[in-house]
């Protein structure tokens, strides 16, 4: 539009054939069938994805019965931030993922060194086939497979510690221990799933380092320590950092299967708060707000983390 | 080089044996929990009572339980909807991300930044789940499957996967096409999608794991039980401990029929029964996934 009008002003007869206008239309017969393919795809994420961020107003609003809403300003938020059950969770979500950091985040890395040093093919074969297996599995799965594994009657758990005479412990229903469920079933999931990403770093060190430290003498224990841990620092960096950006994402579909009345005052995280108070008891509003504010949240941290892990090891999210 | 097995000291021997048996541990514990389920589901179900968690071999043998949750309607039907909906995601999801990603992939293509910038957008900002349901409610699709059909239909994640496959298509191969006076999208049905196989599969290997395995929406937009997939029959009957979801309340009442058999039996048979089709594709998982994961994950 803009370009015709500027063809049309005074200026038109020093203007070269070659105008805004006629690169416009070369342009779009050239292009136009791109667009085209990418049309259904563009469509739903304007619908899917960005109508949502803009229905998120309503954290702004009094959701009414008859529409209109209200417009009441920070009002949501003045409520959310003076509700005390707000900080409970969202303490137990940043609890939860201090705890996954420490408990969860290690555990590949030391799964992908002692696979490496498993040379037999078909051993490690075996090995990788069943120890990634469950991070294809729903929580609803992974959750309903706990309650089983972890029961105080019949347990696997409970059996073992009951041959060292320890008395059986109903974990699910324990506010003290259901955290350790987080952490215990996060790493049946994915310790040896995640691990795949060390792999990869493993194997891409350069094979010459091996030969020259062996021709030193170096044993087993010296090479992990000094080629092979080196050699993926800078993936525990990257892949530490970008957690890090998740803090605020504790795991709503881990918890929300797993939460049940007794233990919910420990692991009720801000995902189930906004379910709860929204999808449960129908506060559309303060849900949405509460969603916002870790919406936001997750979008800062989650932006700092891929900056600054692009920075410091050249890796990002994209 | 030389063989290692030659040259392996006593010490190294004592290593190697401390590594493995530290991952066979690990096996034991990732594996253990399914098999000790799937031995009390085929497990004779007059002889449940006080099944071990620690056993992985069936207390007699009986396919009764499998048999009854099969020919259960309430099992029948959640197969059924699992099924059908996730095969319609699958396709609809991978066809659109192919079309999205092949364009996005051209490196001339006017708003290519912006356009980059629009999807990361999604990724990096989701405002919840209440504008989503909001949303539903708006267009009409609460307890309409066709709202769990379409969520994250194109994966943002899967559509930039899939964008960093396409740029490495030689440039060569479409200039000819396109010199023979093939269209884009002649070029796109029969140079592009030929060529991208192995990444088309590994992307419809992806939707269907993330579409079988969906749980939350279906939970959260579909209210009619006649509308639910698997995993919400499943969370219904495990989870929420719902014995009436699975057995019927006149069976329940007048203890008859499946209310005869152990609870716990059939829970086990259930979750199993969720996690056949991922055991069925799990030798295409493990060769796809691997290699996708090992080369698109972390791309600088």
């Amino acid at each position: 539009m803009a370009q015709t009008e500027a063809g049309s002003s005074a200026y038109a007869g020093n203007v070269p054939a070659d105008s805004r206008w006629t690169r416009f239309a070369t342009g779009f017969r050239r292009w136009w069938p791109y667009y085209a393919m990418m049309a259904p795809g563009l469509i739903f994420f304007v619908i899917w994805h960005y109508v949502p961020i803009w229905e998120a107003k309503m954290a702004f609003e009094q959701v009414r019965i008859i529409p209109p809403n209200l417009w009441v300003g920070l009002k949501n938020f003045q409520t959310l931030f003076a509700s005390p059950v707000f900080y409970t969770v969202l303490l137990n979500t940043l609890i939860i993922s201090a705890m996954k950091m420490a408990f969860v985040f290690p555990l590949p890395i030391i799964v992908a060194l002692l696979l490496n040093e498993v040379r037999s093919g078909p051993l490690r074969q075996f090995i990788q086939s069943a120890i990634y297996l469950p991070h294809f599995l729903s929580w609803v799965v992974i959750a309903a497979v706990f309650i089983a594994f972890l029961s105080p009657t019949d347990g696997a758990v409970n059996q073992v510690t009951g041959l060292f005479g320890i008395p059986p412990v109903s974990f699910m229903t324990n506010t003290g221990w259901i955290r350790w469920v987080l952490v215990l079933s996060e790493n049946w999931r994915s310790a040896g799933w995640d691990s795949l990403l060390y792999l990869a770093a493993i194997i891409a060190i350069d094979p010459a380092l091996y030969d020259a430290a062996e021709l030193d003498g170096a044993n087993r224990w010296q090479k992990i320590r000094d080629i092979t841990i080196p050699g993926i620092v800078p993936t525990i960096a990257t892949l530490f950092i970008l957690n890090m950006g998740l803090f605020m994402s504790a795991g709503l579909d881990q918890v929300i299967n797993l939460q049940n009345a007794v233990n919910s005052s420990t692991i009720d995280i801000i995902d189930t708060y906004v379910y709860r108070i929204g999808l449960t008891t129908g506060e559309y509003s303060l849900a949405t707000a509460a969603g916002l504010f870790k919406a936001v949240l997750g979008m800062a941290l989650v932006l700092i983390s891929h900056f600054v892990s692009k920075r410091l090891t050249g890796k990002g999210l994209w | 080089m030389a063989d290692p097995q030659m040259k392996r000291t006593p010490m190294e021997r004592t290593e190697q044996v401390i590594v493995v048996s530290t991952l066979l541990l690990l096996v034991v514990f990732t594996v253990q929990p399914l098999l000790n389920l799937l031995a009390l589901s085929l497990s004779d179900p007059s002889k449940v009572a006080g099944f071990s968690g620690l056993s992985i071999w069936p207390a007699g043998f009986s396919p009764d339980v499998w048999l009854l949750l099969l020919q259960h309607p309430n099992v029948q039907r959640g197969i059924f909807n699992s099924i059908w909906m996730t095969a319609a995601s699958v396709v609809i999801g991978t066809l659109g991300t192919a079309l999205m990603a092949w364009g996005m992939s051209r490196p001339g293509l006017p708003l290519r930044r912006l356009i980059f910038i629009f999807v990361l957008v999604t990724i990096v900002f989701e405002p919840g789940i209440i504008p989503d349901y909001f949303l539903m409610k708006q267009l009409g699709l609460l307890n309409n499957q066709w709202s769990v059909i379409m969520y994250k239909v194109v994966n943002a994640w899967y559509l930039i996967i899939l964008v960093r496959f396409f740029e490495e298509i030689p440039g060569e191969l479409l200039e000819s096409a396109e010199l023979d006076g093939a269209n884009p999208f002649q070029i796109f049905w029969t140079i592009v999608l030929p060529l991208a196989k192995p990444a088309l599969a590994t992307i419809s290997l992806f939707y269907l794991v993330f579409h079988w395995n969906e749980f939350f929406h279906p939970m959260i937009y579909l209210n009619d039980q006649s509308k639910w997939p698997l995993q919400v029959v499943l969370r219904q009957f495990v989870i929420g401990g719902d014995k009436v979801a699975i057995v019927g309340a006149q069976d329940a009442n007048n203890n008859i029929g499946i209310a005869q058999i152990d609870i716990r039996a059939l829970k086990a048979g259930m979750i199993l029964i969720t996690i056949v089709p991922i055991l069925a594709i799990y030798p295409l998982i493990l060769k796809f996934f691997t290699k996708g994961t090992m080369t698109g994950a972390l791309k600088g």
